[in-house]
This record gives C-alpha cells, structure tokens and sequence, in this order.
C-alpha cells in the first residue's frame, strides 16, 4: 500500500489510480520470490562456471558425494558435477528462453491479425491451434527430433512450432475483447490505419493474459526438452539438465546426486515459471480467487 | 432433428479422419526431409552389393515417388496393413497390438486415479473455508504438474527399490512367471499419475469456484437446504462438466508421457516400442504407433463430445442451435 501511495505521489496527480493488474502482479511478495528464484537460477547457469573447476576437467576422483570441495559431488568420470548443473542450466534455460520468445513473436502476429481481422486466418488458427490441443506436444517433438537430428536449433524450432498456437489462441481471444472497447472504436474513427489501431491499442492492452501463456509456455518448452534429452534425443554437444539425467541413470544405485539435483533444478524453474502464470491469472481474473 | 445429430457427428467424425490424415502427412513428409538412408540402417555398417541394395530398396517401395508411396500406405492402412518391421520381419500391427494392452495396464489405472483424486480434491480446495487447506491443495497442484514425471519415477525409483528395497524397479514381473503383478505396477501408475492428477485438481477447483458462484446456488442456499445438499445435488455435478473433455484430452497426454515411464520402468508398452523403434530407425513402426495413437486419441474425444451431449441439456440446446442456425 505504501509502495502505491508513494507512486501517486511522484507520479504528481491527484486522483487515485486503479492498479493495474500487473502493477498489482509486480506488488505480490510471492511472484517477487519467484521472480528472484528464476533470477537466481539464471545466475547460477551463466556467471556460476566462472567460480568452478571446467565442467570437462577429469581430474578429481570418481563419483565423489558431495562434499566441501565439490557441493555437488563428482561424476562417473571424475568431473565436478555443480560445473555440468551450471552448464546443463544454460541449455535449459536457453531453450525455454528461446521457445517462449518464438511462441510470443509467432502468436502476436497470427494471433491479433486474426483476432483483429477474422476471416480465413482466424479459420487457420483455430484448426492449427485445435490439431495442437488434440495430438500432444511430446509425441511429435520426440518423433520431429528423431527423424531431423537432435541439434539445439532443431529442438527450439520444433518445440515452438508445436506451442505457439496456444499463445496465439490467447492472443487472438484478447484482440477480439479489446477490439470491442469504446477507444478502439474511437481510433477507428479517427482514420488511424488497422495495422496502427492493432500495434498501439489493441495489443498493449492484451499484453497482461499473453504474458500468462508465454510464461507457462516457457516452463514446459524446459520440461519438454528435459524429456527429450532424458531420452536421449537432446543436442549432443550441449548436455542440458535432462541430458545428465539420462547419464545419471545407470549410477542410480550409487551417485544419488547425480539424479537428484538436475532433476531438482527442472522442478525449481518450471514451478517458479508456473507459479508466477498462476499468480499472474490470479491478479487478471479475480473472479477465480475466492470471495469470502 | 435425429437427423441433425447424426449429421453433426459425422461432421465431427469427418473432421477427426483429416486430423488422422494431417498426422500421417507429416510423418511422410518429416521422414521425406529426414537425414539417415533406411536401407543403410538395415544392412548395418558392413557394406553388400549394390544389387542387393536396389533390390531392398524396391523391396520397401523406396524407388517410389513420396506421393505414390504415400498413397499406397493410405490404401494400406484400409487392410489394416500397416507394413513389415525392418529388423524383425514381424508386421508392425502385430507389434504394437502386443504392446497396446500393457500400456493399458498403465494408463487406465492412472486415468482412473487421476480422475477420481482430482474431482475429490478439487472440490475440497473449492469449498474448504481455510485459505491453508486451498493454498496447499493448490500449491502442491501447481507443484504436481512441473515436476518431470519420468524424474519421479526415478526418485520413486531410489526411495522405494534402492533404499527401502520395497518394490522392484524393472518390468513387469519377475522373469518365471507372465502377466503383471500388482507390486510392479505400483511406481509406474504413480509417476503417470502425479502430472494428472494435479491438472485435473485445478481444474475441479475453479470449475467448482465458478459454479459456487452461480444464483441457482444462491437460490438453493436460501431454500434451506444445507451446504451438503447443494454441493450433492448442485455443485458436484455442474462443476464435474469441464471434466469430461479433460479426461478425454488427458487420454494424448497420458500416451505421450507413457513413453517416458516406460523408458524408467523398463515396462514393455507401447511407449518403449516407440522409443525403441526410434533408435533403430524403425520408421514403419513409428508411424504405426503415431497413426494409432491419434486413432484412440480421436476417438475418444468424440466419445467425449458424446457423453457431454448425453449428460449436459445446455450443451445438447447449444449444439442443437447450432444446427439449426439459432445464435444462442
């Protein structure tokens, strides 16, 4: 409450605002947490490998516990395993990262041109995005990924081309609200061009349910690929965290850590990138929070 | 008006049969596009003649056009020829037939599990009066549906075979005897479940919340009858609607992530054919397993659109406007 009156008063105007609902989002002390969770994870993946051994140097002994020297134990070979998770968590994120930027930049364009416009687009959209509800998403990438080469460009691709039509349907559902509005209305009046009308005052207001799908999107784009490269079908020169679970597997009676912790590491970011879409629903429709 | 909905079925059918027909072009297409020669993966690393080679090649067909070929597997598949496995000679239908039934074993108790624990606790999280009940119901959903399910499987894995030695970790009996026993089934039901069952818990909860909130609720509260009684007679069955097509859905979802159990479990499925089959290259059977994967997927969502018609009046009027032309 402070936080919003203090604002007012920078911001010099007299009368209260309502809060946004992602202003309101931004104020919850639990999607600041996650946010810090995910921010955290970031850092640990790619500023970690500067302060640990070479995720490559064989020199230590074998399937160490984790201990002092090495918080994650070793592996099979002898390598620090904390420099592999590191390593392991640039590919992850990255895929997710990827993923959800493809998702959100193929679901505005599709997706408010069809909202905005309807028509034949919107007909497209609406079978591609069906087809993609019914078949699931794992089952085409694990036969895609086979049959193409399990390369990292190959993988993003094709997890994007499996998931965007969910943001775009979002997209799409908003554009056509918004389009509704009495400001859209009064643009139109005004002359400004339908390309104009879409890019300044349909999809700005539309941003908040997108940003929902497209944070969800990216948690399971890394659970996705953590599956794919569990099974084997991940890039090969670029281990990402289901891919040490995948070597991890043989030493399951012995190097629990070697299971445990990529594992743990997937669980912490595809629940913080959940969270924070549940917590973002929440502030976006309050009528699914309970009234008391 | 029978009429009208055989005809809105057969529509929904017609349009199940192109989603087939997108699936298998694809697959042609993906496998048309694909890197790797067939034939390379038949013969091995030794090289033969390349008279045995072209014969092998027309032998599958390969020397065809992709249209032609792919014509001929549409015609095919009519037979319920699906073709020959490469390595083992045995027709790939035969394969996956074999297969199907044990991933049943795991998936219709982990649907049913799944169903049945996510109606309950939905509704529990919907109506419970403490905001501590609702938030850990809720949280541990969340919690359930981002955990990699083949990751529980491997934690299920070191608790109770490594550690407590309780339950075994590998296929689906021991080596003596055939069939399924319950103590091998118990770890790989519960790792397919988890994602489930949290999807369907939120699902229940904000169905429920929405159909609490409804005036037909309102109106029964202020005729007397207690908050049981509603949520019997009301609550339950109103806010159990949006289940259906998710239970349908959940069928793909189930498949898809049975491959992962099964790859854990080491339990000969569907899933494990379709993983091994991957590595060997075995594109027939892929294909195979995808077509039939999609053909139970498509049929039960229309099961699904048909079951909703039979319980929901609503949906029946809306369909019914819809086919006569009425905007509802």
């Amino acid at each position: 409450m402070t936080a919003l009156a203090s604002k007012q008063e920078s911001d010099g105007k007299g009368y209260d605002r309502p809060p946004t609902p992602i202003g309101q989002f931004l104020r919850l002390t639990s999607t600041r947490v996650y946010l810090a969770v995910l921010a955290l994870m970031a850092a640990f993946s790619f500023l970690g490998p500067f302060f640990v051994p070479s995720p490559i140097n064989t020199d230590f002994p074998v399937l160490l516990p984790p201990q002092l020297g090495h918080p994650a134990g070793t592996d099979f070979l002898g390598r620090d395993f904390l420099a592999q998770l590191m390593v392991g968590g640039q590919v992850s994120l990255f895929v997710g990262l990827a993923v959800g930027v493809i998702c959100l930049t193929l679901a505005v364009v599709v997706g408010g041109l069809a909202g905005f416009f309807g028509g034949f687009l919107d007909q497209a959209l609406s079978k591609i995005s069906e087809f993609f509800q019914v078949i699931p998403a794992i089952i085409l990438a694990l036969v895609a990924v086979s049959m193409l080469g399990a390369n990292l460009p190959i993988v993003i691709l094709i997890l994007s081309l499996t998931m965007w039509p969910q943001v775009a349907r979002i997209v799409r559902a908003e554009c056509m609200r918004v389009s509704q509005l009495g400001y859209v209305e009064s643009s139109k009046a005004a002359g400004f061009s339908p390309v104009r009308i879409l890019w300044s005052d349909v999809l700005p207001n539309a941003f908040a349910p997108v940003l929902v799908a497209t944070t969800m999107t990216v948690g399971r784009a890394i659970l996705v690929e953590s599956g794919l490269a569990f099974l084997g079908l991940g890039d090969a020169d670029r281990p990402s965290w289901g891919a040490l679970l995948n070597s991890a597997q043989s030493y399951i009676q012995t190097a629990w850590w070697l299971t445990l912790l990529p594992g743990f590491a997937i669980f912490v970011v595809v629940l913080s990138a959940n969270m924070l879409g549940d917590r973002l629903n929440d502030s976006l429709n309050p009528s699914l929070s309970k009234v008391k | 008006m029978k009429l009208a909905r055989i005809r809105y079925f057969a529509r929904l059918a017609g349009s199940s049969l192109m989603l087939v027909f997108v699936v298998l072009l694809i697959m042609f297409v993906l496998l048309e596009v694909a890197p790797g020669d067939p034939i390379q993966a038949l013969v091995g690393n030794m090289p033969v003649t390349d008279a045995f080679r072209e014969q092998m090649t027309r032998a599958y067909g390969l020397d065809r056009s992709l249209a032609e070929r792919f014509l001929a597997y549409l015609g095919n598949i009519l037979t319920g020829n699906l073709g020959v496995s490469f390595a083992n000679k045995e027709p790939v239908i035969d394969l996956i037939v074999d297969r199907l039934g044990n991933t049943m074993i795991l998936m219709l108790p982990a649907l049913v599990l799944s169903s049945v624990g996510g109606i309950v606790l939905g509704a529990i999280a919907a109506r419970t009066r403490s905001r501590l009940l609702d938030g850990f119901i809720s949280s541990v959903a969340v919690a359930g549906f981002s955990i990699p399910s083949f990751w529980l499987a491997l934690l299920l894995i070191m608790l109770f075979s490594v550690t407590l030695g309780w339950l075994p970790s590998q296929g689906m009996n021991s080596f003596t005897k055939t069939g399924v026993s319950l103590q091998y089934l118990i770890l790989p039901v519960l790792s397919l479940t988890m994602g489930e069952l949290a999807f369907k818990t939120r699902i229940m909860r904000s169905s429920m919340i929405e159909v609490l909130g409804q005036d037909y609720i309102d109106t029964a509260r202020s005729k007397g009858l207690s908050s049981f009684q509603i949520l019997r007679k009301h609550g339950l069955l109103n806010s159990m609607l949006p289940m259906v097509s998710v239970i349908g859905y959940s069928l793909g979802f189930m498949l898809a992530g049975s491959v992962l159990v099964e790859k854990v479990f080491g339990w000969p499925g569907m899933g494990l054919l379709l993983y091994d089959s991957i590595k060997r290259s075995e594109n027939l059977v892929v294909m195979g397993i995808l077509l039939i994967a999609t053909l139970i997927i498509v049929i039960v969502n229309i099961l699904t659109e048909f079951v909703y018609e039979m319980v929901d009046p609503r949906i029946r009027a809306r369909n019914k406007a819809a086919r006569d032309g009425v905007a509802l």
